[in-house]
């Protein structure tokens, strides 16, 4: 059963890593990313989003063609671990067109976030 | 800054694009039949021009047009264009100088003459998704963005596919992203260069 829900939890971000429970989700924001259409380069160090992402309160605040990216925060109710979930996509007209999912859970987005 | 008309196609580089190796190859083909009907000569004159007509036609036009765009930047460089949005697209290029509100244009049927414009003078812009069938057959295969300068329609083409894509495939919606990218930018100019 542990190996079980253990294969299950790689299919669901919002499962705790540590202990397989379902993490509650804590915040949400949206960010700008300075990338525009078909230049988009992946990155997986958080110093990158810490340097880059810019705050916006609305999607409509993002220009055509420029990337967005929703931060999730999650926190497990049972072992209490953290996890930031970063989903970078491209806002277009009422669509969105998903392009990356990064999740840190070490921490690392934690002095940006808080 | 450019004043002639734009012009999308010039007439005498497409009739010789098209006809010049097309002549060549019925002259290659006559003097073989008039003088070297069989040996070396005459599967010179025969497969040669053939050859390089087809060369020519595949490849010609592209190699021209693609040395032509490399100038075109190089030229507005050097003239002070600040070039804040290159797009290039199948049948045409088109660079924005945000800061001055000017754009420069180039076309794949006429490589020779380039426009630079004050952006001002586009009369109407917007977004072509291509959106066609109805139900589940519903999409695309052309997204481009449209501006209307000195009357004349320039149609830039930011996805083209020889099927058709429903409307929230990956391929459209970057399609529809760069095209409003572009119209905004090029709105933004306008304003400018008014």
């Amino acid at each position: 059963m542990g190996v079980l829900k253990k294969m299950r939890a790689v299919f669901h971000d919002d499962w705790c890593r540590e202990c397989q429970n379902v993490m509650e989700e804590t915040g949400r924001k949206l960010y700008m990313l300075p990338m525009t259409v078909g230049h988009y380069q992946s990155h997986r160090e958080a110093d990158y989003y810490k340097k880059n992402l810019r705050p916006v309160s609305r999607k409509a605040e993002i220009p055509a063609g420029v990337y967005a990216c929703g931060i999730r925060c999650y926190r497990c109710p049972e072992c209490g671990h953290r996890m930031t979930k970063l989903s970078i996509f491209l806002p277009v007209r009422e669509e969105e067109k998903t392009e990356d999912m990064i999740c840190f859970d070490q921490g690392e987005m934690d002095n940006f976030i808080w | 800054m450019e004043t002639k008309k734009v012009k999308k196609i010039h007439a005498g580089y497409l009739l010789a694009y098209i006809f010049v190796p097309a002549l060549v190859t019925a002259c290659c083909f006559l003097l073989s039949y008039l003088f070297f009907q069989t040996g070396n000569m005459a599967v010179a004159l025969l497969m040669g021009p053939s050859v390089l007509s087809v060369v020519w036609w595949v490849a010609g036009g592209r190699a021209i047009y693609k040395m032509k765009k490399k100038k075109l930047a190089r030229t507005l460089d050097e003239s002070g264009f600040i070039r804040n949005h290159t797009f290039y697209s199948d049948g045409c290029m088109i660079v924005v100088d945000a800061v001055h509100g000017s754009i420069a244009l180039l076309f794949f049927w006429n490589p020779f003459q380039s426009y630079v414009l004050p952006a001002g003078r586009i009369e109407k812009l917007w977004v072509d998704d291509g959106r066609g069938g109805k139900g589940f057959m519903e999409g695309s295969s052309r997204v481009s963005f449209l501006l209307v300068v000195d009357g004349v329609k320039i149609r830039v083409n930011t996805f083209t596919s020889n099927k058709r894509w429903r409307m929230d495939s990956d391929y459209i919606l970057t399609g529809i992203s760069k095209a409003d990218m572009m119209v905004n930018v090029l709105k933004d100019a306008k304003a400018k260069g008014n």
